[in-house]
Parts: C-alpha cells; structure tokens; sequence
C-alpha cells in the first residue's frame, strides 16, 4: 500500500476481484506503474472532490445537449446526461502500438474480404470460406457484385470491438465495418475530463484525439472522384429521431460540411446532387450513416422512404464515393468473424496480431451438440444483430431462459454463434457515494482507411456500470470512460516535443508595455505634450 | 462629446476585448496542454509560454511553473496586467467614470461582471479545476455585456469609440497570436496543425464553414489575417475600424486616423489578392501590427487630446 499522502477510503480500499484482470491495480491493491500517479491525484480529489465534478459534468453535458435517452420499462423516455465516468483508463504506449499494428492488419484483411467476395471469390474457392455462409449472410449485397470503389477501399472507417482477457492479452470480439458509432463521445468524453478533472492529467502526457474529424474528412477527400475542384463531402444521417444523430451532427460540424437528409439529395444521368440554394450542386463523398437496407428503394428494400433513388446506379458508375461502401456488412457478420484470422493469413501472409475469441459455428451437427451441452458456460448470439441485442450469456442465465435458448437454437442453428465467455477486464468506477468498484469495460478504437490507415489512440471504453454485468451497450445501462494513450520515451510515432514544454523566441517589438493601460498612455502624452510647449 | 469620456469608452472597449481574448485563450491552451502531442501531424506549437510572449512576458527561467501556475496568472491575479481579472477590473473602473453616458443596464453588467469574477474575496473560487470556470464565465459575461451595448446603445459617437477600442484591441490580440506562434524562419514546422489557433479566438467553426483546407497554420493565418466574413479577423476589424472612425470623426476627409485606417484596410485586400496561397505572412503581420500601433497614436492624438490634461486640446 501507498504510505504518503491522508487515507481515503475510496482509493485504498479498492480491491479488485480476482480472477478479472483489473487495468489499474495488481490484485493486491497497489496501483500498477502506470497508474501509481493517477492514484495518487484520485486519492488527493477524494469523494467529495469526485462527487462535486459529477455534478459539474450533468451539468456540462445537460447544457451541451449530449444526453442519452433512456425508457424506464416502456415508460415515457427521459433525458439524462450521457454516463461519463471520472476514472480514466490508462494504456501504456507500448500497449497500444501493438494494438495499432494488430488493427490495421485486421481491417486491411476485411478489405480484402469486402473487395473477393464481390469479385473474384478466391477464398471461396480455396475453401476457406464456405459460400454458402457468405450469401446467407443478410448483409451481402448482390447489388453492387463487381462495382471496385476508387483506391479499393470499403471499409473507410472501422471499429472492432477489444475485449482483454484475464492473462492480459487483448481479443478482437466483434468487428463493425458498417457503421460503427461512438466516436463523438470519444472526442467528448476527452474535452470533458479536461475541463472536469483537470488535475487526473498533471503526470501525464496523453495522446490526443480531436484530430479524428481532420482525419476522417481527408480520407473522404481522399476517395472521391472529383478532377478538377476540392471533393464536397456530405454527412448523410437517417434525420433527428435517430439515436445517433448527435453524433452525426457532430462530424459534420466538426469537420464543416453539410449533414444532408435524403430529401437534399438527387441523382440526375448517375450522379448525385443536393439541392441548395443555388441550385443542384454535385456531392462526391458521402459518409453515409443509415443501413444498406435503406439506402436506395431501387435496389434494396423498395419500401424505404430514407433513401436516394438512383444512388446506387450513381456509385456504380464511379461518379460518386460512398463511405463505407455498400455491402460491407458481409465481413462484420457474427458467423463470418470466425474466418477473420484465416483471412489474414490468406491475403497478407501474416499471423494474426490479435487474437478471436473462441467461437463455434453451429451449422455444424457436432458442434452444435458439443455446445448445447454446455450452454450454461458459453456466450450465444444472434448472427444478424447488434449492439447486444438477444445475447445470452450462460453464467448469468437461469434455467428457463438456457432451456428456451436451446429449442431457438435448434430450430435455426444457422442463426446463431456461441463464444467462449471472455473474462472482460476492470477498471474503477465511481459507484454512489463516490465509492470505486471494479466495473468490466471494452474497448472499441476507431479507424480510418483512405490514402492509409490511421486509428485515434485510445477509443471508445465502455464500461457495464451494474456490479458484475458483461454487457457494455449504452443502450442497456452501460457508461463510458476517457481512454488514454501515453506518450512514452521513446515513441517513434511522436510527432514533436510537448507544446508546454516549447517556449516562443522572443519579438523585440513586442512589448506589452506600451499598451498595458491607458495611465502609461496618458502619461507619455504629457511628456510629448510638455516636450512640444516647451520647443 | 467630450475628450475624456471618448477616451474612457476607447479603453474600456480595449479592456473587454482583452479579457473576452484571455479567456478564451487561455482555456483553449489549458486543454491543449493537458495533452500530448498528436501521432500523426506536427503543429505548431503554441501554449501557455506562447500566450505569455503575448503579452511581452517571455519566462527565461527553464524550472518555469508548470502549466497550471502560468495560465492562472492570466486568470485571477489581479497583480498580472494581463490577467482576465485585471482587464476587467480596469473595465469597471472605466466604466464607472462614464456612468452617465452608458445605460444603468450596461453598467449593471459590467459591474456585476466584476463582482462576480472576484467571487467575494475568495480568491480562488473559480479555480477548482483550472480555468475553465473562470474563462467560461468571462465568455458569457462579456457577450452580455456587448449584447446590450448593441441593442440598447445610441448609434453616435460614444458607441463608435466603444467599439473601435474593441476592434483595434481584437486585431491587435490576433496578430500578436500569430507572430508569436508563427515566427519568421525555419523556427517552426512551415505548414504545421494550427488548431490551437483557432480555439484560441472561439473561430474554429467559423474556419470550417469558410475554408475547404485542413486547420494547418499557413491557410488559418490567412484565414486570421484576411477573411472578411469573420467578425473577429484582422481585415473584417480594419474594416469596422473604418466605418466607425467615419461616423465618429467631424472631418473623415481630412482625419489622420481615418486615412491611415482606410490605407490599412485597402492594403491588406491588395495583399490578400496578390499573395500565393503558401507564402509566409509574418513580415504582414508585423506591418499591420506596427500601423495599428500608429493608428493607436494618431487616435490619441487626434481624439483623446485634451483628456489628460484640461485646456490643452489643439
């Protein structure tokens, strides 16, 4: 235990529960060495410190509109500030280079994947992929078979979701190459803790993350097809009522284009306009937020009223980019994740930086008998669904609902996963009365493919705010921390010294003297007053 | 109107814009501070030892006061010139001279605005968590505060001089910025990220909205330095500048400051027109800053002359 400094009960009575690996305490109760400062400044905030910035930060984010809607059991919803929870959580630069590495490489593969299964299907016929799994896969979209989007990219922007195990390493546990959210609240999140807790930050140097607007809107620029003029890039979201639309309103914001509705846009002769007030004026990137089901009633579900007739005539004729492209949600199906690894080997030629979890297909007889069996210690979920929905985890579930799983499970094998339960890490949590409770969380970082890959240090955590509980979602009572990165020594990414420790050369002219008040002003009037009576 | 108030109301338009640009300055270079440097792109670097040369205060010192001590010498010590407390004491203290020329309302804010950022003797008090609360408030008071000047103040001399102090001071504030951040040589990375730059003068959305090029420092200096449509630019202040020494002056066609101001404002439009996009723009920022600074005399000079001593007026 640490000797300096007044005991609080919130910092050195936190224990963390074994057999969790906990990211910021050994399991004896003292701080790891990357943490040890960070500790040190939790302890001088004490409970009421904590208690106070929790007030500060609802009031911050009821203000600033960043709210979260919740319905109490079919109740009215109601409005209350996004969960931010104080207590960061710290990955050593080292951590998350190799993190970095294991990412790009895996994104690069589901590229891959995205551009053969549209084209030449060499995986198929390598048999590593069965086809019949790629083609019942409700993503794969045969309407855009043998359309090549400029650079070859797809998947522009990524996020995977990392889970770390109790051994410590990490496991990649769900890929999104749809259209991942969250990254709003990484940058929020961010600005919050430094305006909130400043003080968390004093011995660190944490990496940045406000870039990710510039990075996201040079990688669209990058990949629109436009020849003579700067690319226009629109921002396309389903309108207000969707949940994520803070978050979209937020991109385009940040990165000052448009955010456009399906009535502002049109495709005339295969390109894509939106209407303005001069007129129609042509959009080559669009950073599309709504489903590929929706996009366009020509080619996919005719019964939407959020789509563009025509767009997908326009991106097939190369005249417009569309981010991420259509149909890349055949490589972020549940049952496909299980060939990502082998993807990796076959196009890159590399072993797999991050690891799966372990993960049975049920289409097969003898697996599905093998895991029926042990239902009560696997995770099972459903192929064609996210943000948690119909997950069932077997530990936490009791007889009943593991004995209705079983008949779903049998009648439609095909439509589920199971996965090994992962032993999700902790980080302290501010619990009530600013107690700390080791809380499990995930990570999702976010990454951008254009010219190149860039991913933002850190991420997005999401943290299970019930004692116990696995499942991080928001929309099932899951919070969120600030995730930081640390610069370390010898970083080779780093891309100059830190900006407090650089001091300005000085300008001979500046003197703020001259212009401090209007009594010095005065004063040198008198004298070139009394200077010019006396000559 | 009388010299002494017009030179009252010159100051105290300076005294606002000065507080209302720390505040945001310096809130803007807490939170930068507070971080690392980005992965991937250099910028230009610009903090807290920055904002100090602003404002000629250059710490030679190497065990310098982390961060946290230097910024809140521009926050809440009244001892600091520079510091928000102290623009905006001296605010109401200009204020107060001139109470019969602004409204009881205008008053009531400013000095309410005092009181308040004093935080009754506790110094302190809006420190908890670095300067944020401090900033934010000096933001929302002084928006207030020009608020009601605009909507409730006579269109006539006294607010031209109001406002004039407020835009020279803001033009002023901006180009010291960038020569700081932005010095002549091979001192910085040429074309670096400069959005600290940006968040320092609150026009970040506003550059968004204006210029397609990503926030590197060479198109924000322009953007700083020559964009019209941006209230709290260089041009778009001489501009103002122009219009409300015009209105002000009882001869504009013969006026020193009006001329120099109008020669101003066509040769930053010359210079926005002839410039490639890339160049180096310090050499026009010292230029303008040092025109400014005559503008500043010539003003005194012309206007102000018999407010210090009485009967001496030319």
């Amino acid at each position: 235990m640490v000797s300096s400094g007044v005991k609080t009960p919130q910092v050195d009575d936190y224990r963390p529960q074994a057999p969790f690996l906990d990211e910021l305490f050994e399991l004896d109760g003292t701080p790891r060495p990357t943490a040890r400062a960070l500790v040190e400044e939790l302890r001088r905030l004490g409970p009421e410190g904590l208690i106070e910035a929790g007030r500060r930060r609802d009031a911050i984010f009821m203000q600033q509109g960043i709210t979260f809607e919740t319905s109490g059991g079919g109740g009215p919803t109601h409005e209350r500030p996004f969960p931010l929870d104080l207590v960061p959580r710290v990955l050593s630069g080292q951590e998350w280079r190799d993190i970095k590495r294991g990412l790009a490489q895996r994104i690069r593969a589901l590229n891959h994947f995205v551009d053969d299964v549209y084209h030449a299907r060499e995986i198929v016929r390598e048999g590593l992929v069965p086809w019949r799994l790629v083609a019942s896969c409700p993503q794969f979209a045969r309407a855009v078979h043998g359309i090549r989007p400029p650079g070859g990219v797809y998947t522009h922007v990524a996020g995977c979701d990392l889970v770390r195990h109790s051994d410590g390493t990490w496991k990649v546990i769900e890929d999104n190459v749809r259209i991942p959210s969250g990254i709003s609240y990484v940058l929020e999140n961010r600005a919050a803790m430094a305006r909130l807790v400043p003080e968390l930050f004093a011995s660190y140097r944490v990496r940045p993350v406000d870039h990710y607007p510039q990075l996201l809107l040079s990688a669209l620029r990058s990949v629109a097809p436009s020849a003579e003029s700067e690319a226009t890039v629109v921002v396309w979201t389903p309108g207000p009522a969707n949940p994520a639309y803070f978050e979209h309103a937020f991109l385009a914001r940040q990165m000052g284009v448009e955010l456009v509705e399906a009535s502002d846009l049109v495709v005339r002769d295969d390109v894509l306009y939106m209407r303005t007030t001069r007129g129609l004026e042509r959009a080559h990137a669009v950073y599309r937020r709504l489903d590929d089901d929706f996009v366009d009633p020509l080619e996919f579900r005719s019964d939407s009223l959020l789509g563009v007739p025509g767009l997908v005539r326009a991106y097939r004729a190369g005249s417009v980019a569309i981010a991420n492209a259509f149909g890349t949600g055949v490589a972020d199906d549940k049952a496909i994740y299980c060939f990502v690894p082998d993807m990796i080997r076959f196009y890159l030629g590399e072993e797999p930086i991050l690891e799966n979890v372990k993960t049975y297909l049920l289409s097969d007889p003898e697996v599905l008998e093998h895991v029926l069996e042990r239902l009560d210690q696997l995770v099972v979920k459903p192929t064609g669904e996210s943000g948690g929905r119909g997950v069932m985890i077997g530990p936490h579930a009791d007889e009943v609902e593991i004995q209705k799983m079983r008949r779903v499970i049998s009648t439609h094998p095909e439509r589920w996963i199971a996965q090994d339960v992962v032993r999700l890490s902790t980080v302290p949590t501010v619990g009530p009365d600013a107690v700390l409770q080791p809380r499990h969380v995930d990570l999702r970082p976010f990454a951008v493919f254009g010219e190149r890959i860039d991913i933002v240090p850190g991420g997005l955590t999401r943290v299970a705010l019930e004692e116990g509980s696995l499942i991080v979602n928001s929309s099932r009572g899951g919070g969120s921390k600030d995730t930081w990165v640390l610069e370390d020594g010898d970083d080779a990414d780093r891309a100059g010294p830190p900006i407090a420790d650089t001091q300005p050369p000085a300008l001979p002219d500046l003197r703020y003297g001259e212009w401090t008040g209007q009594q010095q002003q005065q004063q040198q009037q008198q004298t070139q007053r009394g200077r010019g009576s006396a000559g | 109107m009388l010299a002494r108030i017009a030179h009252e109301l010159y100051w105290l338009g300076r005294n606002l814009a000065r507080a209302e640009f720390t505040a945001r300055a310096v809130e803007a270079v807490f939170q930068a501070e507070l971080q690392g440097t980005s992965e991937t792109t250099p910028g230009i670097s610009f903090g807290s030892g920055g904002l100090l040369a602003m404002f000629g205060d250059v710490n030679e010192d190497p065990t310098r006061p982390r961060n946290g001590q230097a910024l809140g010498q521009l926050t809440l010590d009244a001892e600091r010139p520079g510091s928000m407390l102290a623009s905006i004491e001296r605010a109401r203290e200009g204020a107060r001279t001139v109470r019969d020329v602004i409204s009881a309302e205008m008053w009531e804010a400013i000095n309410t605005t005092a009181l308040g950022l004093r935080g009754g003797g506790q110094p302190g008090w809006a420190a908890p968590a670095g300067p944020s609360l401090a900033s934010q408030y000096v933001k929302e008071r002084t928006a207030l505060i020009w608020g009601v000047a605009n909507r409730s103040m006579l269109r006539d001399e006294a607010k031209c001089f109001l406002d004039a102090g407020g835009l020279i001071e803001i033009s002023d504030m901006v180009l010291r910025m960038l020569r700081v951040a932005l010095p002549a040589g091979d001192a910085t990375p040429a074309d670096g990220h400069a959005l600290i730059l940006l968040q320092a003068v609150g026009g970040f959305h506003a550059y968004l909205r204006a210029v397609t090029a990503p926030p590197n420092a060479r198109p924000v200096a322009r953007f700083l330095l020559f964009e019209r449509a941006y209230p709290d630019s260089v041009a778009a202040c001489v501009d103002s500048l122009h219009e409300v020494f015009t209105t002000a002056d009882a001869g504009p066609r013969n006026s020193k400051p009006v001329l120099r101001v109008s020669r101003l404002a066509a040769d930053l439009d010359f210079q926005r027109r002839a410039l490639p996009d890339g160049a180096e723009l310090t050499g026009i920022c010292e230029q303008t800053q040092q025109e400014l600074a005559r503008i500043d005399q010539d003003v005194t000079e012309r206007y102000f002359a018999g407010a210090a001593t009485a009967g001496m007026r030319r």
